[in-house]
């Protein structure tokens, strides 16, 4: 009785892979929801410098609206959410899975199902958005790899309908 | 048997023979062919019977204006589409396809009764006709008037095909590959932009395809375009609507072509933004208004080039002319030039340039000025026409076997219009050109009015001297209405082209009218005495050509159709074969049957556990929202009833949502974790919109508060512990809180760890038993599930499902949202005038709870019902009445909310909402239901424990 809990994720632990396409899950990672009037009070908190225009990314945070940061970080990372402070901390970290999407036509198979002009994107951008009517947080890592942040429970769809797309 | 293939010519692959099959019989074209042209080239001239007439009818155009020739192709099970345009079908080896609209066959049709019957079936004859009696329309004329008319079958079996669909982005996207369309595309190219070039032909070409002279041009045009990596060509592509913001769709068909169609989808839809977007549609030839314009042979002049230049067929060995356009002249002087026999040339204008008479002298053509066809002979094909001079005088018979119609052009300004572009009448084209754009749009070419066809005369119907309500002179092909049926609508009192559209459907059909909305309008204007541009114009709406569903549809069937999202623990429940149900987008167990079990024994011994020993339950859907800030004690404040600032850390509320009418929206039950952090509950389905409203406040009422929103449903996997044993089980898996009755009260929350992770324990309860709700990350949700199963197996510990949680919530009377209020339930009407906060000085909704209606008596307010028959269980949804012995329709003074068989209680239980019904305590109130009407008393709401004792142990 006494081992740790195991894990149980939404959608497959093993990658999927059509052609020069890959699809995985990201192992399990630390996520927070910030928000604050300042982008100076989330520096004093983390003490490191973020982003101040929405959209971009430094390091690991993410700035997603005029008052919110999303950071992502290992998983143990911990930021302390006990005491008063200007920045309202939420640990979101089992909220969303996040699908990587990588490989030549990461992009297009992104923008079979999410409105907005991928190709035009540069690494480190960041946005919520949606695929087909599901909201998900893309975030380009590398050339040609993205992050899909997808609520746990649209995340069997999203996957169904990434690799679905994938095959076309 | 008229048409035939030439000698040489077109872009047709004769070194590439395609056997296909029409109406059953077998024929042969070459690659490249339409079915179309390709049947023409076999002799057919008759394609299809007409929707109101059932006239026979051939080809009146070559491309996808073609109102006439639509067949259903079959390529078996699940994939028979219907009313496509033989212009448009490619043909390949294999192809069936079969004509529509004719019973028994194609040549002899019963439906052609109704146009032995034509003068009986005027416009707005249905209407007029079969309006009594009333009740005969559903069951006998509508039935019988679908059967007799419409266009092809609807396809009954499931879809095998799949759909693709894609967002694109360019800075630059040309509608149309014709000359003007390449050569924007070839201006482009230099530019550093992206390029998208749609057209909706097999290849790129638009009209330079019937000019062999720029087919040298043509090739060297589509390499360059092919070669420029910042373009891409999309062929047998159709841009069929223009939204907001240069937002284009258009659908890429992939397999329809193809003799093998392989594994791959059929169809693309393509949804485009743009930066600019060129419109270079062209235009579509005008037909003329005369008697018989409409029998299989008469077609328009520029279709007649299309099939002898593109596809090296000639519509006819004798073909006549009748023009009021110069552009026919030219379109016979090539047909001429391939050797085709031209019978005469008519043309309805006095004068003409002197440079086409000299051609036509020089061809050896016989020409006449001033005339008019006046009638057609032939039924299935041409077999000659009747001319007379515009006098009525001079009347002859010419033998011909083709009839071209040269009316004028008309721009296709469909995707401008869609686009909210303006119009503007051009009284030299007699056509609608574009004006003011509303996107960033331009339109170039000839669907700008920019064309050099020459020049004609616009006329509406051609002269004749036979009686006008006795010919058959069509100006929509399609929906089959005649010159003489707009004239009446006139007569009959309708001004507006939008009123005498709809009352003659002229333009209503599959093709909006891309070859007779001109006509109409010159018609209706000449009967209305007005100039066109003063009667209107009706609009276009997508899609221009009609699209598959299974294009719209894309991905969105099967598995893909909508997510339906499981909580953490599902899966569990799935392998102990839970019985679901669907909650908003979740799907939730609503039981667990043990073997032999039916809903109502699982149900039962479900909540027999918990009101006995212990039960466990998956709440991880319940919506959660994490308010963290100074603020946030006083923005609950302003949202809820109830008073929220002075609520401990460590403590539970309920709180009760309003909407701004007073209404209650949504209800939980809340934590306050820390002074400035509180985790909200919400309803399952409630979560999003919850969350929405208090965003809305936030930001547009009170952004000075410092106070953030942040879902955290998915964050947390909530396992509710519930019944007498709840402690028992818990005990030996909570690491660091103390769960005794002095530590840890009834509704409070405690933060700690269970199994070693980390959890927000709430001692809470939905049932009126001991309860627990374990928050915990939800990736451990389904394993902490498993060692509760495993601990509570010394009490039996039982899950149970949204049924038995109905039931047991019930017997306390706890009220579902949305299911025992509707919308228009106050908090007194609910009987949860508790938890309004009668000295706060604001809240959501507080001011319409004083307004004079929720204040007035005779309310529907929520009251228990007990059943004098103890074991019969009213039908929600049944309703209420004071007395039984009223005449029918009774008075209904109310309704069942919810309605359970009670196990704890050993007979049902009801709640209600009855007017007044806090006042009738006691009283006998009667449900009629199918079988009789029952009588049931009036109570309270708490059946069930009424002093909470079993919630304090």
């Amino acid at each position: 009785m006494s081992e740790p809990l195991v894990r149980f994720d939404p959608v497959p632990g093993t990658s999927f892979v059509r052609r020069d396409l890959t699809i995985h899950l990201a192992p399990p990672m630390a996520r927070y929801s910030l928000r604050a009037r300042q982008a100076s009070d989330v520096e004093a908190l983390l003490g490191t410098t973020v982003p101040d225009k929405i959209g971009l990314t430094i390091g690991n945070i993410a700035c997603l609206g005029p008052d919110e940061w999303l950071y992502r970080a290992a998983a143990g990372a911990r930021v302390a959410t006990n005491h008063i402070s200007p920045v309202a901390v939420t640990d979101i970290r089992e909220r969303s899975v996040c699908l990587i999407v990588e490989g030549l036509r990461a992009a297009q198979v992104l923008m079979s199902g999410c409105p907005l002009d991928i190709d035009g994107f540069t690494v480190g951008r960041a946005t919520r958005t949606i695929y087909e009517g599901v909201e998900i947080l893309v975030i380009q890592v590398d050339e040609d790899c993205f992050h899909v942040e997808v609520w746990r429970s649209f995340a069997p769809w999203l996957w169904t309908a990434l690799t679905t797309a994938s095959c076309h | 048997m008229s048409g035939y293939r030439l000698s040489d010519g077109g872009r047709v692959n004769r070194s590439q023979p395609v056997t296909f099959n029409f109406d059953g019989r077998s024929y042969q074209g070459f690659a490249g062919d339409t079915l179309a042209s390709a049947l023409l080239a076999n002799g057919v001239m008759l394609f299809g019977r007409s929707f109101k007439y059932h006239r026979p009818r051939g080809l009146l155009g070559a491309g996808s204006e073609e109102p006439n020739a639509l067949v259903s192709v079959d390529r078996g099970a699940g994939r028979f589409t219907p009313n496509l345009r033989a212009t448009g079908v490619e043909i390949h080896d294999g192809l069936i396809a079969v004509s529509q609209n004719r019973w028994p066959s194609l040549k002899h049709d019963l439906g052609a009764i109704n146009d032995r019957l034509g003068m009986f079936l005027p416009a707005g004859f249905y209407n007029k006709t079969f309006m009594w009696p009333r009740s005969f329309w559903d069951r006998l004329y509508e039935p019988a008037i679908r059967r007799m008319s419409g266009l092809g079958e609807a396809p009954t079996e499931a879809d095998p095909d799949s759909y693709v669909a894609t967002y694109a982005h360019c800075d630059l996207l040309i509608i149309g590959g014709g000359p003007a369309g390449i050569e924007a595309a070839l201006a482009a190219i230099a530019d550093d932009m992206r390029v998208i070039l749609v057209d909706d032909q097999d290849e790129l070409g638009g009209g330079a395809l019937m000019d062999p002279a720029l087919w040298p041009w043509l090739a060297a045009s589509v390499k360059t375009l092919r070669d420029a990596p910042n373009v891409t060509l999309l062929t047998r592509t159709t841009a069929f609507g223009y939204y907001h913001d240069n937002f284009v769709g258009a659908v890429e068909r992939l397999t329809d072509h193809l003799a093998d169609i392989g594994e791959g989808p059929r169809e693309k839809l393509w949804r485009i933004r743009a930066g600019e977007v060129i419109l270079a549609q062209g235009a579509i030839e005008r037909p003329l208004v005369f008697d018989g314009n409409d029998v299989p042979g008469v077609m328009l002049s520029s279709a007649a080039k299309v099939f002898a230049n593109r596809y090296g067929v000639a519509v006819g060995r004798s073909v006549a002319l009748m023009a009021s356009h110069d552009s026919g002249w030219h379109d016979v002087f090539a047909l001429a030039r391939t050797g085709v026999g031209i019978a005469a040339i008519i043309d309805v204008r006095e004068t003409v340039d002197a440079g086409l008479l000299v051609k036509a002298a020089n061809l050896g053509i016989a020409v006449k000025l001033g005339h008019s066809v006046i009638g057609v002979k032939g039924r299935h094909g041409v077999s000659g026409i009747e001319v007379a001079r515009n006098d009525g005088m001079a009347k002859a018979m010419i033998a011909c076997d083709a009839v071209l119609m040269a009316g004028g052009w008309t721009p296709s300004v469909h995707l401008w219009s869609h686009s909210k572009g303006t119009l503007v009448w051009r009284d030299d084209l007699g056509a609608y050109v574009p004006d003011q754009p509303n996107e960033n749009v331009r339109c170039v070419g000839a669907c700008a009015g920019a064309w050099d066809f020459g020049r004609g005369a616009v006329i509406d119907v051609l002269p004749t001297p036979k009686d006008h309500t006795r010919i058959n002179a069509f100006v929509d092909f399609q929906n089959d209405v005649t010159a003489k049926d707009i004239k009446l609508a006139v007569r009959e009192g309708f001004k507006s082209i939008e009123h005498i559209k709809r009352y003659t459907t002229n333009g209503m059909a599959t093709d909006q009218g891309k070859t007779s909305n001109l006509n109409g309008l010159q018609i209706a204007a000449t009967a209305l005495s007005k100039p066109v541009s003063d009667i209107g114009l009706t609009s276009f709406r997508p899609p221009y050509t009609p699209q598959t569903f299974g294009a719209l549809a894309g991905h969105a069937k099967g598995a893909l159709f909508q997510p339906t999202r499981k909580s953490p623990i599902d899966s569990w429940a799935e392998e102990q074969g839970a019985v679901f149900e669907l909650v908003a987008q979740w799907r939730r167990a609503r039981y667990f049957p043990k073997s032999g079990e039916d809903m109502h024994s699982a149900v039962n011994r479900e909540c027999r556990a918990v009101r006995s020993s212990v039960g466990i339950f998956d709440a991880s859907t319940l919506g959660k929202i994490e308010v963290v800030g100074p603020d946030a004690a006083e923005f609950l404040n302003r949202m809820y009833t109830n008073p929220w600032k002075a609520l401990e850390p460590g403590r539970c509320r309920y709180g009760l949502l309003l909407k701004e009418d007073g209404f209650i929206m949504d209800d939980g039950v809340s934590a306050r974790l820390a002074p400035d952090r509180f985790h909200l509950t919400t309803t399952t389905g409630g979560a999003a919109r919850v969350l929405n409203m208090m965003e809305d406040y936030l930001q547009t009422e009170w952004p000075d508060l410092n106070v953030w929103l942040t879902s955290t449903t998915e964050h947390y996997a909530v396992i509710a512990v519930q019944g007498p044993n709840a402690r028992k089980v818990l005990e030996p898996l909570v690491e660091d809180i103390d769960l005794s009755v002095e530590a840890f009260p009834h509704m409070a929350i405690r933060e700690g760890h269970i199994c070693g992770v980390p959890t927000r324990l709430f001692r809470v309860s939905f049932t009126g038993e001991l309860g627990f709700e374990i928050n915990v990350p939800a990736a451990f949700g389904r394993a902490l599930w498993e060692r509760i199963m495993a601990v509570g197996a010394a009490y039996d510990i039982t899950p149970y499902g949204t049924e038995a949680m109905h039931v047991l919530r019930a017997e306390k009377g706890f009220i579902i949202v949305g299911q025992d209020t509707d919308g228009t339930v106050t908090p007194c009407d609910a009987g949860l005038g508790w938890a309004v906060g009668k000295k706060k000085p604001d809240f959501v909704g507080k001011r319409s709870l004083d307004r004079p209606d929720i204040l007035a008596p005779g309310r529907k307010q929520l009251v228990g019902l007990l059943t004098e028959d103890p074991n019969l269980v009213l039908e929600e949804g049944a309703q209420i009445v004071a007395y039984p012995d009223q005449p029918i329709p009774m008075t209904m003074i109310g309704h069942v909310t919810s309605a359970y068989w009670s196990e704890a209680l050993g007979r049902s239980i009801t709640l209600a909402l009855v007017t007044g019904g806090q006042g009738r305590m006691g009283e006998v109130l009667h449900i009629p239901m199918p079988a009789a009407t029952h009588r049931a008393v009036v109570t309270g709401m708490t059946f069930y424990d009424p002093d909470g004792v079993r919630l304090h142990v």
